[in-house]
């Protein structure tokens, strides 16, 4: 049910004779593989999904390596299933970058009822260290009480300008993720959160954001991060209140933490595993009580926390 | 090869009843296709301009932009032609960056939407701005540019190009104490038109109306409500 729609996209790919097509189509799947493994731990609804895809590409794999390739032309119509694939997988980049970017216009106008219609009806949103929102209502219900009305406020900067995104899409067309930053330049100072979204194509063909994960690299008043930085964020800072707790304890600059990579090292095909020695913050020098307490208090909810001080340190 | 060749073969000779439909599947992927590199042309058409711009390379800013292209940069009205626009670009410094000048327009978040034609599109693009010159502090700014792009003998054009700034400020004292105004209409060389929105910087607010409809609900986003502004008498 679920394989004759996966061998209808990447395998037709596959089987071309071009080596060069096949190699990419190997790593793309490594990719998957890859990624699929980085969100381990993530929902129930999210690990079914993950493991119907893991399932398909597992065979898919087994075919690819398995069949030789068929010197005989393929049929048209096989060709075009191909291209259709292809310049859909572009274009679905492509609208899920969009979403993105206008995700962003949103956050610096302060339109949240528009912004909230980006998100699907059971999304997640979990920003800095505030915890976990669930549903799109509590995505609209975050923005409004924590950032007010919609529309910009009179003699207000909050300018959550996006960069550097990388797209996603799974060989089912339906998921997509993306990893980007934000660059903010607000009345209050400069900050650095980084995104792990998820996105979905629903029963409609329209991409929206299904989790987005906004943990924070920096933040800081205009002064500038060589003299002041703030911490990150917790549940109780400001209203309203998570459904749930943060999925992840991290400390913000100067210490450090490294959000999961959705895919591998684009060349080597390694998955990156962050390291599970003890870590945390470097606020005070090394060898005082304040540090040895705060090497304990970022963790991975696995217990560890690959997290070192600035560089210099 | 032999598929390449069948697809030409498909494209290029009388479409026998049988092949009818993939011919069409063709046609349609070909469309999409083309799309999708009017995408790129337009995204690399406006990093130029941005290039351009940053360097006071003005001809070749000015040369960007169709033949009755529109110029609009915040409050000093709008030029119109190549001709003109290279000249207002003038207001902006000398052709070449005069010495001790920084004047960067970085453009990022692109959203560019070509129409189903391929005939026109457009484009909003976030502009961050950092500003130079000597014997004067740094100047940090932010804005929002909103542009058409038209087809003009098989290229594509910048159609208008509308920078919206949000504000500037003195690179030392920040936002909180420095909001800098936007310059009017150039008493010696007028734009064409007035500008075609009234609004002002930081410590003023507002929100550029999108050229495309929200990417999900595909509902209209030219009217979104604009926040009151005593000055600009908008309740």
């Amino acid at each position: 049910m679920y394989l004759p729609r996966i061998t209808q996209i990447p395998l037709v790919l596959s089987l071309s004779k071009d080596c060069f097509v096949l190699r990419v189509q190997r790593r793309k799947i490594r990719t998957i593989v890859g990624l699929a493994a980085v969100l381990r731990n993530r929902q129930a609804q999210d690990e079914r999904r993950r493991a119907r895809t893991l399932q398909g590409l597992g065979w898919l794999l087994g075919l690819i390596l398995a069949l030789p390739i068929p010197a005989a032309a393929q049929s048209l119509d096989d060709d075009l299933a191909a291209l259709d694939a292809r310049i859909t997988r572009l274009e679905d980049l492509n609208q899920i970058e969009r979403v993105q970017r206008t995700y962003g216009y949103f956050v610096d106008k302060g339109q949240w009822t528009l912004l909230s219609e980006l998100f699907t009806e059971d999304a997640t949103l979990e920003i800095g260290g505030k915890g976990v929102f669930i549903g799109r209502h509590r995505v609209l219900e975050y923005m409004q009480t924590a950032f007010g009305a919609d529309g910009p406020d009179f003699g207000v900067l909050v300018n959550h300008m996006q960069f550097q995104t990388i797209p996603d899409v799974a060989p089912d067309g339906r998921t997509g993720w993306l990893r980007g930053r934000a660059f903010v330049m607000a009345i209050s100072g400069w900050g650095l959160p980084l995104y792990e979204n998820e996105f979905e194509k629903g029963a409609d063909g329209v991409w929206r954001i299904s989790r987005l994960s906004g943990p924070f690299t920096m933040y800081t008043n205009w002064q500038g991060w060589g003299v002041n930085a703030l911490n990150n964020t917790w549940p109780d800072k400001f209203e309203p209140a998570p459904d749930l707790p943060p999925t992840t304890v991290y400390l913000t600059y100067p210490a450090y933490w490294i959000a999961p990579f959705h895919y591998p090292n684009p060349v080597t095909g390694e998955v990156f595993t962050p390291g599970t020695q003890p870590a945390g913050a470097y606020h005070r020098p090394p060898g005082t009580a304040e540090q040895a307490e705060a090497a304990a208090q970022g963790q991975l909810v696995d217990g560890s926390q690959p997290i070192a001080g600035p560089g210099g340190d | 090869m032999i598929r390449v060749l069948a697809l030409f073969a498909l494209l290029f000779t009388p479409i026998p009843a049988a092949a009818q439909s993939a011919s069409e599947r063709v046609a349609a992927y070909r469309e999409r296709v083309e799309r999708l590199e009017d995408q790129v042309e337009i995204e690399n058409l406006t990093a130029t301009f941005g290039y351009y711009f940053d360097k006071g390379m003005w001809r070749e800013a000015a040369a960007l932009f169709a033949r009755q292209g529109r110029f609009e940069y915040g409050q000093q009205g709008i030029y119109i032609t190549p001709a003109r626009i290279e000249r207002a670009m003038l207001l902006f410094g000398p052709e070449g960056l005069a010495p001790g000048h920084l004047n960067n327009h970085m453009m990022l978040q692109p959203v560019v939407i070509v129409a189903p034609d391929g005939r026109t599109a457009t484009g909003r693009w976030q502009g961050m701005v950092m500003l130079g010159q000597p014997g004067q502090n740094g100047v940090w700014g932010v804005g929002i540019y909103e542009n058409t792009y038209v087809r003009e003998g098989g290229l594509w054009k910048i159609a208008s190009l509308h920078f919206y700034p949000a504000g500037f400020t003195d690179y030392d004292k920040g936002w909180m104490q420095s909001q800098i105004p936007m310059a009017g209409p150039s008493a010696l060389f007028p734009p064409d038109l007035p500008p075609s929105e009234v609004y002002r910087a930081l410590p003023g607010v507002y929100v550029p109306p999108f050229s495309y409809p929200h990417p999900v609900t595909g509902k209209s986003m030219a009217d979104i409500p604009q926040p009151p502004d005593d000055v600009v008498g908008r309740e």
